[in-house]
């Protein structure tokens, strides 16, 4: 069976697919698919087309067997063993495929202490990478869209790999709207921001516990094991020390980078 | 006289003057201050509200004829959100 080769933040996903167009659209179309090589792939994954319904909810139910996990929802199921390097995926469209690579690859991400996965957008400002996150309806999209032209390096699940010493953003193939052109850099993390839309631009930092408690909550994790959900505890103490968070009240227009750049 | 211990299905995170305790089964978060993350740090082993009261006064000078209420209070909040178990 042919194979894609593909690189997401500093890992090597090497996939099989039945059919193979099926994962070549996601992984080809932000620009992640790279030429055949043989250095070891961090995750192995196939993938087959067709399972279960189109998107219902995000409810997953995780489960434990013999060594293996599995992530089940109504339009996807990954089986993977607990350290999630070999996978199949087998998913009901495009849509339940890209969320169950963001499980997975989430996951692999946590579980190594690699870094997070966060539901936000980040734009690129003078070589700084700059976060923005909200309630659902609070601008992400909006915020990246009036950006235009910085450079996107996500404008839905942004990859951050997080060491004590500094915090990096990477492209993100797990994409909305805004497709990637294919960033190959990394960008270290200036500062995140909570959106909030307003009549006028202002902003002001949090304090780091409160920024924990936002930020908890945007994380992609299923909780499912104690230990992983420690390891998201270690990462957002040590992304919190490096980074501040502002509330961002913004108007609709690009003003508001005034108050960032 | 009750003895208290922590939860073992936690993990904390330290800012500043403040610490955040995560109940990893619950998933309920907890942000306690800089008094109250001493008395956590001690936690790790049983203590009752004297042996508390007794270390935060040594090591903060504190002379409030309320601590023990405080403490009190402090570990009945602890409890309920399921961070800390009766150790005997």
């Amino acid at each position: 069976m042919d194979k894609l080769h593909a690189k997401i933040g500093e890992h090597f996903i090497q996939v099989t697919s039945n059919p193979l167009s099926f994962a070549t659209t996601l992984l080809e179309e932000n620009h992640f698919l790279i030429p055949n090589h043989d250095a070891l792939p961090h995750i192995i994954i196939h993938v087959e087309e067709g399972y279960g319904v189109a998107f219902v909810d995000y409810n997953v139910v995780v489960t434990n067997k013999q060594n293996k996990r599995y992530f089940h929802r109504a339009d996807y199921l990954i089986e993977t063993d607990e350290k999630y390097k070999t996978a199949t995926i087998y998913a009901h469209d495009q849509l339940a495929l890209k969320h169950a690579l963001m499980n997975l690859y989430s996951s692999y991400i946590v579980s190594h202490k690699w870094g997070l996965l966060i539901h936000s957008s980040c734009v690129i400002e003078n070589e700084k990478a700059h976060i923005f996150a909200g309630a659902s309806g609070a601008g992400k999209s909006t915020a990246a869209k009036l950006s235009h032209p910085r450079l996107l390096l996500s404008d839905e699940a942004t990859l951050v790999k997080v060491t004590h010493e500094e915090i990096t953003v990477f492209d993100s193939p797990f994409r909305s709207e805004l497709k990637s052109p294919g960033i190959s850099k990394s960008y270290s993390l200036g500062s995140m921001h909570i959106l909030h839309q307003a009549l006028i631009n202002t902003r002001v930092q949090l304090k780091q516990s409160n920024g924990f408690y936002f930020l908890l909550d945007k994380v992609f994790y299923w909780a499912h094991d104690p230990d992983e959900t420690k390891n998201i505890v270690k990462l957002l103490e040590s992304l919190l020390h490096n980074v501040p968070v502002y509330n961002l009240h913004f108007q609709k227009n690009n003003t508001f980078w005034e108050l960032i750049s | 006289m009750l003895s208290y211990i922590r939860n073992d299905k936690y993990d904390a995170a330290h800012f500043d003057n403040e610490w955040v305790i995560l109940n990893t089964d619950k998933f309920t978060v907890t942000k306690i201050n800089e008094i109250g993350g001493f008395c956590w740090s001690l936690l790790e082993q049983s203590q009752t509200v004297d042996t508390l009261a007794q270390a935060i006064r040594k090591e903060y000078e504190v002379m409030d004829d309320t601590l023990e209420e405080d403490l009190h209070n402090f570990l009945s909040d602890l409890l309920k959100f399921n961070l800390i178990d009766h150790a005997n």
